[in-house]
């Protein structure tokens, strides 16, 4: 029998990263389970619902449909990396919107909008963008990449763009009014 | 899901995977080329592949180039859709490839599917296989023992088999220059993306005739396959006549040059002995009537950018 593990040797995050897994562990699954990094999610398993998106070299991609020893030698960025400092504090049972405020170095208000959070993930919590929230981590960096390529999308290529994230709970509406909200703050309109 | 247990094995060089490729092939072993890993990692997990090493070639830079020379374009096969999608070569000389890259898969699969893979993947509901036979496509192939050329049109084989020997990569594919009347259609399956039916037309007009006309669809047969209509079928109408005839969409003009579209396509498949694809989304009937209705549909988008001024598309 031949060696089916391999070495994988990859920045995560910007931290490298080192293990020897079997060569069949997708990346998603060497992210979760090897890392721990739970923020990147597995929806369907199959390339079609976009909850594992991750940017591989900077570019989205779906982590279950990458092998982790693809991976080896090149970086991902995963949706923890948004915000870190709040991604720090839920890990310690901390809730989003008192860490977002802590962060702020002010009182959690009494309506709050986390104020460290990437400005698509603040666009998703004003417009109500998510309700379980499954496929959100994938939607943010689905939409992260759209704004990088396109900083002023039209609602149809929002949609266009996200051809490859399914949705089961919000309909669509408001992660696209996130969307676009999220491109005009970055762009500074 | 998970694959199967393979070994993985990371190609430092051309050479080098053209090394590894010969002596597998000697062995016997079973070896499978992972490229961008789209199409065959889901294969992978479903266990409708179980190689036993997986030779990962996807860090090969030497692959990923897109040159042009003259009006040719030399796409390395490790160029990747998004690549391609973001190359004004292709969005300008080449609208037929981006109405394809528009409608296939979705962002994330198009960051990482490659133009080799997809075309040594022979999967026969495949949207770049009849643009690039359309556009008279030829594949270059390489392995240890050197490097060849191979029209399209002979490279395609059946389902999911081509004329790849197992010692062999495909490592470009040269698209000669080509009309600016050219247009890619296909109707989806609204889960999968991929086409029930797509067909690319590409059409030569000279002054106020049609001198040429090539249609390739996709979806409908064990291949992509292409047909040349004959010049009584379309070329015969003047450009103005055609427009006019196509003018109306799908209601007025439409039956007709459908009925003469699928004739085409059947007689084209019956004299290739080619048994129409036929499964649980769409009977092999329904498919020839998809294409045809497609071919006329990019038909009528070709002959809009046939004398468009370049730029004035849509
Ligand atoms: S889990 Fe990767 S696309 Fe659904
Ligand atoms: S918020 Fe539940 S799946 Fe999108």
């Amino acid at each position: 029998m031949p060696d089916v593990d391999v070495d994988v040797d990859v920045t995560v995050n910007g931290v490298p990263r080192r293990a020897r897994v079997p060569a069949r562990t997708l990346l998603v699954h060497f992210l979760r389970d090897n890392l721990r990094l739970t923020g990147t999610h597995v929806g369907c398993d199959t390339t079609q619902c976009g909850a594992c998106t991750v940017a591989l070299d900077g570019v989205a991609v779906k982590s279950c449909t990458v092998l982790a020893a693809q991976a080896s030698g090149h970086e991902v960025t995963t949706i923890e990396s948004l915000a870190p400092d709040l991604a720090e504090i839920t890990a310690r049972g901390g809730t989003l919107a008192a860490a977002g405020s802590r962060a702020a170095g002010r009182e959690p208000p009494a309506s709050p909008e986390p104020v460290s959070l990437h400005p698509v993930q603040r666009a998703f919590w004003r417009h109500h963008g998510l309700q379980c929230g499954y496929c959100t981590p994938g939607m943010v960096m689905m939409i992260r990449q759209l704004l990088a390529d396109n900083p002023d999308p039209t609602d149809a290529e929002v949609r266009h763009a996200l051809a490859g994230n399914i949705c089961r709970c919000t309909g669509y509406q408001n992660i696209v009014a996130a969307a676009l909200d999220a491109a005009a703050e970055l762009r500074g309109a | 899901m998970f694959p199967a247990d393979f070994a993985y094995a990371r190609a430092g060089s051309l050479a080098g995977a053209l090394a590894q490729l010969d002596a597998a092939a000697t062995a016997g072993d079973n070896v499978k080329v992972l490229a961008g890993g789209q199409s065959l990692l889901p294969m992978m997990k479903l266990r409708l592949a179980t190689p036993a090493t997986l030779l990962d070639i996807g860090d090969l830079a030497e692959l990923k180039d897109i040159a042009a020379d003259g009006g040719q374009l030399r796409i390395g096969a490790l160029a990747t859709y998004r690549d391609l999608q973001r190359d004004p070569r292709i969005t300008a000389g080449f609208p037929a490839i981006a109405d394809a890259l528009t409608v296939l898969a979705d962002p994330q699969v198009r960051a990482r599917g490659t133009v080799g893979g997809a075309l040594a993947h022979g999967d026969p509901a495949a949207d770049l296989p009849p643009v690039l036979l359309a556009l008279n496509a030829r594949v270059t192939i390489a392995s240890r023992a050197g490097t060849r050329t191979v029209a399209l049109e002979d490279f395609l084989r059946g389902v999911f088999s081509t004329d790849l020997a197992d010692d062999e990569l495909v490592t470009a594919v040269t698209v000669p220059a080509a009309p600016a009347g050219q247009a890619y259609e296909k109707f989806a399956h609204p889960a999968s993306h991929l086409p029930l039916a797509g067909a690319c037309t590409v059409i030569e007009v000279q002054g106020k005739a049609i001198t040429g006309t090539r249609v390739a669809v996709t979806g409908i047969a064990p291949r992509a396959f292409r047909i040349d209509l004959p010049q009584r079928d379309l070329a015969s109408r003047s450009v103005s006549a055609l427009r006019a005839e196509l003018a109306d969409g799908d209601s007025a003009g439409g039956p007709e040059l459908d009925a003469m579209l699928a004739g085409a396509l059947e007689a084209a498949m019956a004299a290739a002995g080619a048994e129409p694809l036929a499964d649980q989304h769409a009977s092999g009937p329904f498919r020839v009537h998809l294409a045809a209705v497609m071919a006329r549909r990019a038909l009528a988008r070709a002959l809009s950018r046939a004398d468009a001024p370049a730029g004035a598309d849509e």
